[in-house]
């Protein structure tokens, strides 16, 4: 060999083993963007900015957290967004389950697979509660099910409020239920039910708790024993437990394949947040609804999703016309 | 109630108060003024920034924002024939026309006045239906929302009137048929989005409104040369005859703001509707109709107090039951969130001092917004003057930013230049563009209320005169087809009485 080339080999040498080096050392080392699916103002955006300055006090190195806006095709594009982005952990994202999860069952196409996905941890999870008019007869679930040709409200086709609905509805033997899709958002269809367009509805707790409270509306059961709503019962104290795995979640994912390294670093940074008293104190501020979960577990939390959808699918075809 | 007034009003008159509000102001201004920006975008935009204000802080400066955009944007509607935002739309029809003749101090002095005290008549409107907003949110169910569309879908087949009725049916037909491009909230599937992605949300009104307003006329005009304004002079004290007109004319004002207040009420319809609404009945009961489109100062009155008018409108359902009336209430609720306030129907009893700050702050912005454009107008007007070679591609570059800076999609900038092209052979050949935003706006809603309405009745469609309500829209709407030709039959059978 002559000099020139065992120099040039030994500079490579060098600088790949300096490279390898610094892949592990000083995650991270530029900004990281935290990808919001939806537009801003709504319960994600909300999250996502509590979150991200005290995953900024958490994190390793001074790196800022930058929420970004990434809305279309129902949270779809900033799914897709995180799960293409490169697994160097500078990309993630906050996940609605089991909004991006119904699509799939649904047999549409997607963009990304939510068993790929690397899961950092959970960030709230809200039960829904069955809601009917306060002026109406109904006042149990007993009452419920004696309705004939009942009229369930709920917004757009697709949507985890109508999948809650047709599973709910199959689960009470409502065989000729009807489904009104297609109110803009959770406030349009409590107001259609106070109106009267409908009968029933089913909504997350904690976007028409106010209705509840005004006395317009009237709640019958939920998925789950709530501190908002103590004297109302659970599906499965009324003997219909499985009704109880019905809930919506926002998990934080990142792309998949991410090195264990960083994910470590991440994962850590989440959890001491989701313990930090100052950020329970915003999230008290924000009204979120916290009920952290580590990586692991939230992942368990997704194939569980994962196979109670897929259990209802024959019950999640389209409403009938 | 009077308590939180007096708290509002504190609130609102110290240094700070006044420091943020005219800061909304100024940026809903510019933001309304630059096409294709506008209200929401700049609301959202300052929505992570509000996040270390205080609550009222937050909202008098957005507040400020909300009274000052439609005005803005009436000075590029006037000054360059494009509307700043999506409401302005119908002033341009008689605006720019005045600009052509030398008047364009006129036309913003009346826009001014017009935003300033339709504006103030909308918050008006808004207090004495406060009692009883419930009951008006609640009147308005999935027929009745199917009865509005179609009526401001045949308000502009109404006033197409003439030569252009065909046309303007047939371009309205075509903004049907791209409100139903997307995603299908009723039933489920994608339509016509020929498997691209960007499709999935539909044909977005924004980049829409961009390229066939805002790119469309810069090509016009580059192809024509020259100057936007005719004559070489222009009369500097246009501004004060222009507020007078409109103090003048104070039943076009009434009725525009009325008009304006009521279609702002309804949560998804909004501004554009509003004014063009405005517009349309204002030259219906006009006696020289044919005037207008041609620099009638009426035709500047009628939307610009609707389009400021609707503000206060769009508080009603807020405030009834968290239910936004226009997209910027939407993103000002999500600011509301953001700060622990939760919007629903007990927002107005738990934090009546909060939602009077809003008021205020709103009412204070359509007069401060009005006195600082005033105080510009004569720098204003000489955008008229300038040439057509540096004026074109300015306009056309804040444009094609303006429509990423939404969603920073590039399918947005691709529809707003696809738009401008389609936008320009409309104007060379004479094909109205306004029916086919208004289509573009309400097909969507009529499409999902009827699928509702007819779920709701199983398939009985009596539901469409089930109510007061509805049975009074559906003779509107029988009355906007039927008058045009009442004239010529009134005229008719005059004739006939005097022949004999």
């Amino acid at each position: 060999m002559t000099l020139k080339s065992l120099c040039a080999s030994a500079v490579l040498a060098v600088s790949m083993i300096a490279a390898s080096g610094s892949a592990n050392a000083a995650f991270p080392e530029k900004d990281i963007q935290f990808i919001i699916p939806y537009g801003p103002g709504g319960g994600f955006d909300r999250a996502v900015r509590a979150i991200a300055p005290f995953l900024e006090k958490h994190l390793p190195n001074k790196v800022n957290v930058l929420p970004v806006n990434t809305p279309g095709a129902g949270g779809r594009r900033g799914a897709a967004t995180v799960y293409r982005a490169a697994p160097d952990g500078y990309t993630i994202g906050i996940f609605n389950m089991p909004g991006f999860l119904l699509p799939a069952i649904l047999g549409e196409e997607t963009g990304y697979d939510l068993r790929k996905v690397t899961w950092l941890g959970r960030v709230e999870a809200n039960d829904y509660v069955l809601l009917v008019n306060s002026k109406s007869d109904i006042k149990s679930l007993d009452d419920v099910k004696a309705v004939k040709n009942a009229t369930f409200l709920s917004t757009a086709w697709g949507s985890t409020v109508l999948a809650a609905s047709q599973i709910v509805a199959d689960a009470l033997g409502l065989k000729d239920a009807t489904f009104v899709t297609g109110y803009p958002s959770t406030s349009d269809y409590q107001v259609g039910l106070v109106r009267g367009d409908g009968l029933l509805a089913v909504a997350p707790i904690e976007s028409v708790y106010e209705f509840i409270e005004s006395g317009d509306l009237r709640p019958i059961a939920s998925t789950g024993k709530n501190e908002l709503l103590p004297n109302v019962p659970a599906f499965s104290e009324l003997n219909y437990p499985a009704l109880d795995s019905l809930n919506l979640e926002r998990l934080v994912g990142a792309p998949p394949a991410l090195p264990d390294d960083v994910k470590a670093v991440l994962e850590d940074a989440l959890a001491k947040t989701l313990a930090d008293p100052e950020f329970l104190a915003a999230a008290q501020e924000a009204k979120m609804v916290l009920r952290p979960l580590p990586g692991v577990e939230a992942g368990a939390r997704v194939t569980a999703s994962i196979d109670v959808y897929d259990h209802y699918k024959p019950v999640l075809g389209k409403p009938a016309e | 109630m009077l308590d939180s007034l007096l708290t509002a009003m504190g609130i609102l008159f110290t240094f700070s108060g006044v420091i943020y509000l005219i800061l909304g102001v100024l940026i809903g201004l510019v933001f309304g003024a630059i096409p294709g920006l506008g209200g929401t975008t700049a609301i959202a935009l300052l929505l992570p920034l509000t996040f270390g204000l205080e609550p009222w802080e937050a909202i008098t400066m957005i507040g400020g924002v909300m009274g000052a955009t439609t005005f803005g944007g009436s000075i590029t509607a006037i000054l360059l024939n494009t509307p700043g935002v999506a409401p302005n739309a119908a002033t341009c029809f008689d605006g720019y026309p005045m600009a052509r003749q030398g008047k364009a101090g006129i036309a913003i002095g009346a826009a001014a006045a017009a935003s300033t005290l339709g504006g103030i008549i909308g918050v008006v409107v808004l207090v004495i239906t406060l009692p009883i907003a419930r009951n008006v949110v609640l009147m308005f169910g999935p027929p009745e929302f199917f009865l509005l569309a179609l009526l401001g879908l045949t308000a502009i087949a109404a006033s197409t009137g003439g030569d252009t009725l065909v046309r303007g049916l047939i371009t309205a037909g075509f903004g049907l048929l791209m409100s139903f491009v997307g995603y299908d909230d009723v039933s489920g599937g994608t339509r016509f989005t020929m498997g691209i992605d960007y499709l999935w949300d539909g044909v977005q009104l924004v980049p829409a409104l961009i390229g066939l307003f805002a790119i469309a006329e810069m090509l016009n005009l580059s192809v024509k040369g020259g100057k936007v304004a005719n004559v070489e002079a222009l009369p500097i004290n246009g501004v004060g005859e222009g507020i007078l007109s409109v103090l003048r004319n104070y039943p076009t004002l009434l009725r525009g703001s009325v008009i304006g207040t009521i279609v702002g009420a309804i949560p998804g319809v909004g501004g554009t509707v509003a004014a063009f609404l405005a517009y349309s009945v204002a030259r219906q009961v006009s006696k020289e109709p044919e005037s207008f489109g041609k620099g009638n100062v009426i035709g500047v009155i009628a939307p610009e107090s609707a389009n400021n008018a609707k503000d206060g409108g769009s508080l009603i359902p807020t405030l009834a039951f968290g239910i936004p009336g226009s997209a910027e209430m939407a993103i000002f609720l999500g600011v509301l969130v953001l700060h622990g306030l939760t919007p629903g129907p007990m927002l107005l009893l738990r934090h009546e001092a909060t939602i009077f700050s809003l008021i205020l702050a709103l009412l204070a912005s359509c007069i401060v917004a009005s006195l600082i454009g005033i105080a510009m107008t004569r720098f204003l007007t000489r955008i008229t003057l300038v040439n057509v070679y540096i004026l074109v591609p300015a306009v056309i570059s804040v444009a094609l930013v303006g429509a990423y800076a939404l969603h920073a999609s590039l399918g947005d900038v691709v529809m707003a230049a696809l738009f401008g092209v389609i936008g320009y052979f409309m104007i060379r050949f004479g094909w109205p563009r306004i029916s086919l935003v208004i289509a573009l706006v309400l097909g969507g809603l009529a499409e999902r209320s009827y699928h509702q309405a007819m779920t709701i009745s199983k398939g009985d469609p009596t539901v469409f005169l089930s109510r007061t309500v509805s049975v009074v829209l559906v003779i509107l709407i029988l009355a906007a087809l039927i008058a045009p030709y009442a004239k010529t039959i009134l005229s008719w059978t005059r004739r006939g009485a005097t022949a004999r």
